[in-house]
């Protein structure tokens, strides 16, 4: 009885959308890398300049171009993958397209993790070494994993997603509540976290954005391994279970993910809003995906709307930078207002 | 535990799922006291009562879904928290009252009924795809399997639903409402479904049902009423014992037709 569905419609079916699903793919790809030529060639001297450092570069050029604006352009890409594929999950795992990575409070609690190490460190975010750098990545990794053990503890575990969802906004205000007076005792280090709290890519080093993909890759795998069980939870809680789920070890497991994917990208560029938003809406936009080829597609999306944002952040007011974080909060909230538009003009 | 062990004992050989002393809570208020029923092995039993009697929640208590307050499920002679949730999940299917709307196709939805066999990794080997295609087959679903579940009528989403059921090929299925969003024909189409999985395939189904001529067409009752269980047995058993009177309070007209049962509303009041 050989496969039954091979030779049915259905399966015939399958093949073509796995063929649609493969050229999406292969065209995100053509975009990541068209991007990641212009993040090569756009930055404060003029595209003309670069182009010939591209074609005949010298030991400064070499610098400015392999030291400075790969390593920016290939650790956004990674923070938005990291974010992309957070938002995916945290959208599956609530079962609410409106669901972002920071829902449990991860972005307040890097903030106030950034804060207390600017306190303690009393430096500016620029002028730290590799050694600060790396203080502030982990205290924004330490300050996101804590607020969201603080969520999933408030929440009394992990089954009820109401209040999952409620203890990680009551987080939120409360560490934001936090960080508030912390710098009102300090307002010297405001500006420098007013550039974490807008989100920048510009001290994206190779140590950075490597530290991303790696964190990219940890979180990939159990994220497509978990997927069929996200899929499940679409289906209702009572369904999952009856499946053969745990729901309590599927959802720790990938708010694990979702924790750790965006404490290291917050960690790395600051707080960048609604790309883990907007990045699985644009995938289920344009394909009917199951949860496998969601956690895959959406971190390309979300690489390259960073990527897309860091981009228009270097080019619009040159040789000034605008907050990476603000242009995808436009972007982002446009294509949302779009889609609320839409979706009352369809009623 | 004790107890209700031993009481387990006394159940008969060809149950296949049995409860003792079962008892449900929600918060401070008892949805279930003390319920001990044994279900027929290959037999349909449909189960009836007013709104709020606790239907759902005898099933989602027979599933394992939800913790009793007391008292214990047995499937098969053995304990249900005694079996992994796979082993449970390959012998025991269940079919919610809504029918969730997802932007999955069809054919991934009934593919997850093969879930604890195939595991995480989705690896649908032959017999996964001959379960599918015979379960979508018997329901009608099969020209909708590329189509999103969002995108379908609420009848044609219970429907696949269904087949996600079916498809697991498990020994006792577990439905709650499975009627439901269903035209009458597709209602008959799903009772003669249901009765020709108990003939033929030895399978035992239970299903909350609220259309009582429905319920009349399955081999055994489980009657709840206001205050627990009225009455469980054939249908013969539950007419004879008025049953369905007792449990909704009221008087329930039950007439024969040509040899079949059905309920007659009281409405001469009205004319």
């Amino acid at each position: 009885m050989r496969p039954v569905l091979a030779e049915s419609a259905t399966a015939r079916w399958e093949a073509a959308a796995a063929r649609r699903f493969g050229v999406w793919l292969l065209c995100c790809v053509a975009v990541t890398l068209l991007l990641g030529f212009g993040g090569l060639i756009i930055g404060t001297s003029s595209i003309d300049t670069s182009l010939h450092w591209l074609l005949a570069p010298d030991a400064q050029s070499s610098v400015v171009l392999w030291q400075i604006r790969l390593p920016r352009t290939v650790g956004a890409w990674c923070a938005g993958a990291l974010l992309g594929l957070a938002g995916a999950i945290a959208q599956g795992v609530f079962c609410n397209p409106l669901a972002e990575p920071y829902l449990l409070g991860t972005a307040s609690g890097a903030a106030l993790g950034v804060t207390i190490c600017l306190m303690g460190a009393d430096a500016a975010i620029g002028g730290l070494a590799w050694v600060g750098n790396l203080g502030i990545t982990a205290a924004a990794c330490i300050g996101a994993c804590a607020a969201t053990l603080l969520t999933i503890t408030l929440s009394r575990g992990v089954l009820q997603t109401a209040s999952l969802l409620l203890s990680g906004i009551v987080t939120a205000f409360l560490l934001s509540a936090v960080t508030s007076l912390l710098l009102l005792a300090k307002p010297e280090i405001y500006r420098e976290m007013q550039t974490f709290l807008l989100g920048t890519t510009a001290y994206i080093s190779w140590t950075s954005a490597s530290l991303l993909a790696v964190v990219f890759c940890i979180c990939l795998v159990p994220a497509i391994l978990l997927s069929r069980g996200l899929d499940a939870l679409t289906l209702g809680e009572d369904t999952a279970q009856s499946l053969g789920l745990s729901l309590r070890w599927l959802r720790l497991t990938l708010l694990g993910v979702v924790a750790l994917s965006t404490s290291t990208s917050v960690g790395q560029v600051g707080i960048v809003g609604f790309v883990g938003l907007v990045a699985p809406h644009l995938v289920r936009e344009t394909l009917t995906v199951n949860h496998r080829q969601l956690v895959i597609a959406a971190p390309l999306c979300g690489g390259a709307l960073l990527q897309a944002a860091d981009l228009v952040s270097r080019w619009i007011i040159r040789p000034a930078e605008l907050p990476v974080g603000a242009v995808t909060a436009c972007v982002g909230g446009a294509y949302l207002v779009f889609l609320l538009w839409r979706r009352n003009r369809d009623g | 535990m004790a107890e209700v062990l031993e009481n387990f004992a006394q159940a008969p050989s060809a149950s296949i799922l049995s409860c003792r002393d079962l008892s449900v809570t929600y918060g401070a208020r008892p949805v279930l006291e003390r319920v001990s029923l044994d279900i027929a092995a290959a037999q349909w039993t449909a189960v009836v009562g007013p709104n709020g009697s606790g239907k759902s929640t005898l099933l989602r208590a027979l599933a394992g879904l939800i913790q009793p307050h007391r008292g214990a499920v047995q499937l098969q002679g053995r304990r249900l928290s005694a079996w992994s949730r796979r082993e449970r999940a390959r012998r025991l299917a269940w079919l919610a009252q809504s029918a969730a709307a997802t932007d999955l196709t069809a054919a991934e939805v009934v593919a997850l009924g093969r879930f604890a066999h195939s595991g995480w990794l989705a690896h649908r080997k032959a017999d996964d795809d001959a379960a599918m295609h015979r379960a979508m087959l018997a329901t009608g679903s099969l020209s909708w399997a590329q189509r999103r579940l969002s995108t379908l009528s609420g009848g044609e989403r219970q429907r696949v639903h269904l087949a996600r059921v079916l498809a697991v090929e498990a020994s006792v299925l577990l439905l709650d409402e499975p009627t439901t969003h269903l035209d009458p024909p597709h209602q008959e189409d799903v009772a003669r479904l249901l009765r020709e999985q108990t003939r033929r395939c030895g399978v035992s189904v239970v299903s909350a049902i609220h259309d009582l001529s429905l319920a009349l067409t399955a081999d055994r009752l489980i009657v709840l009423g206001a205050s627990g269980v009225v009455g469980h047995g054939t249908v013969r058993e539950a007419l004879d014992g008025d049953w369905l009177s007792q449990a909704f309070r009221t008087r329930v007209n039950i007439v024969e037709h040509e040899g079949v049962h059905l309920w007659r509303p009281r409405l001469e009041s009205l004319e």
